[in-house]
């Protein structure tokens, strides 16, 4: 029915250059409900994302398609972060999916299986990949070393970069960046984001040569050994009920 | 909670961690973040199995008068898990969808009718303003982690969910639970939403699961050989 590695079938909304999704610009009114809405509600679990972190990721079906992310993301606990992934920073960015981020304590309590579909951080962070704009180096260094030990699993529920207007298909896994060449993300990617926030991610490799390589577990990075990647596939199936469907 | 509480592992938060987050909470830009205005409750339940039933919070925001975008916690509070994501398109797009696509998709005009769907807080009266537009919509639903089965973790493989479609599915004691904790009665919404309407062209046939049902399976792919790819690079 959808697979996470099939293109979409044609429609006026699976077409076009621009991912803007289709339809009329928000009205006054829904604005005005929006606003409403906002000053009554608390909105709470939304305010404890209190990191951006722009960085590129590499779908886990296809390494050639790499896609540049802004992750917005907050903490559980001192081991377990989720991230709210968006294709921009602007206000109208587009939700294009999930992470999730543990400790190397919690990846060793996976099991083996689970394993798999987690990937390392080490290599975005050391080679500078992995940046939280605004953020002075200074400031960041320390909690780097920590984010340098993480796994991350990513699921991607929008393919942008293919050119879809709306989030179509099944769920795809991410991968990313690792230092083997078809793990290593495009220059002009890297170039296009540096100049947006006037970095350089040389520079941050250069600055962060002494954060200290983790050991990684095996299970994580599965393609990197296996020349395999996960791609999900959604299929028709009975569903258990309790009462009449639909 | 309708969900069972299993405490997510991991030691606390760390000084110097949290200080941290404080700094770049207030020098980082978050755009896409503040456009999330609303907070929604609703009930979901796995595409594959009705009897598993997940109070789902959704924190909207506008893409456009057509589209929203919401991230979906399994509570209000500081410590809610993020469990999933849904959109949400009127009408007129989701008809757009490709046939394979469409029963990934979801009605909404049962639980904004039936007033399970609501914005905790808002007035009766604001609130069905803006589910006058909620209810002729469709939604497509993700979850990422378990946490209705006791997942310590984001375990396993996405899920598509599915919503309420009709009277009797909805397990009532997850009802009475959530209608108590929020200080709503569903029949009394359910009252006061007696005009509001469905889709325009009723609820297509390949929505909810075409009736039927969905699964979602992993399965491991080939990765294409390294090709023309710069070998400069990062």
């Amino acid at each position: 029915m959808a697979s996470s590695d099939e293109k979409p079938g044609p429609t006026p909304v699976a077409t076009g250059d621009k991912p803007t999704p289709p339809g009329e610009p928000t009205t006054l009114s829904s604005k005005i409900l929006d606003k409403g809405a906002g000053m009554m509600q608390s909105l709470e679990p939304v305010k404890e994302m209190k990191q951006h972190v722009c960085t590129f990721a590499l779908y886990a079906h296809d390494l050639s398609r790499q896609i540049e992310t802004h992750h917005y993301v907050g903490r559980l606990n001192q081991d377990v972060l989720q991230c709210a992934v968006y294709d921009s920073d602007i206000r109208k960015a587009n939700l294009i999916g999930v992470e999730y981020i543990i400790s190397p304590k919690l990846y060793e309590t996976l099991p083996e299986e689970e394993q798999k579909l987690w990937h390392s951080h080490a290599y975005e962070i050391k080679s500078g990949l992995w940046v939280n704009p605004g953020v002075p180096q200074m400031l960041e260094k320390p909690e780097l070393e920590n984010m340098a030990c993480t796994y991350g699993k990513f699921w991607c529920t929008w393919q942008v970069d293919r050119g879809d207007r709306l989030p179509l298909g099944a769920p795809a896994l991410m991968f990313s960046p690792q230092p083997v060449n078809r793990g290593r993300v495009r220059p002009d990617l890297v170039q296009r984001r540096d100049e947006k926030y006037k970095i350089s991610t040389e520079e941050l490799r250069e600055s962060r040569v002494d954060i200290q390589e983790p050991e990684i577990h095996p299970n994580a990075d599965y393609w990197v050994k296996h020349n395999k990647g996960f791609a999900v596939d959604v299929k028709p199936a009975d569903m258990k009920r309790l009462a009449p469907f639909p | 909670m309708a969900t069972s509480h299993v405490d997510v592992p991991g030691e606390p938060t760390e000084t110097g961690t949290a200080l941290l987050e404080t700094a770049t909470g207030t020098i980082q830009g978050f755009q896409p973040i503040n456009n999330i205005h609303q907070h929604l409750c609703a009930f979901h339940f796995y595409a594959h199995d009705m009897t598993r039933q997940v109070e789902a919070h959704h924190f909207c925001g506008h893409l456009n008068e057509d589209v929203r975008q919401c991230l979906i916690y399994d509570s209000p509070n500081k410590d809610a898990r993020l469990i999933g994501i849904e959109y949400i398109v009127v009408e007129s797009l989701f008809l757009t969808l490709p046939d394979d696509e469409k029963p990934l998709w979801h009605s909404h005009e049962f639980e904004v009718k039936g007033g399970y769907l609501f914005m905790p807080g808002v007035p009766g009266m604001v609130e069905r303003q803006d589910l006058k537009q909620v209810c002729k919509t469709y939604g497509k639903v993700i979850h990422f982690w378990q946490d209705d089965r006791g997942d310590p973790l984001p375990l396993g493989i996405p899920q598509i969910m599915m919503a309420l479609t009709r009277p009797g599915q909805l397990d009532e004691n997850i009802a009475k639970d959530v209608e108590k904790r929020f200080g709503v009665s569903f029949e009394e919404q359910r009252e006061q939403r007696k005009d509001l309407t469905g889709p325009d062209h009723g609820i297509h046939p390949l929505a909810n699961a075409a009736g039927r049902g969905l699964k979602t399976e992993l399965r491991e792919v080939d990765i294409p050989p390294a090709t023309s790819m710069p070998r400069v690079f990062v």
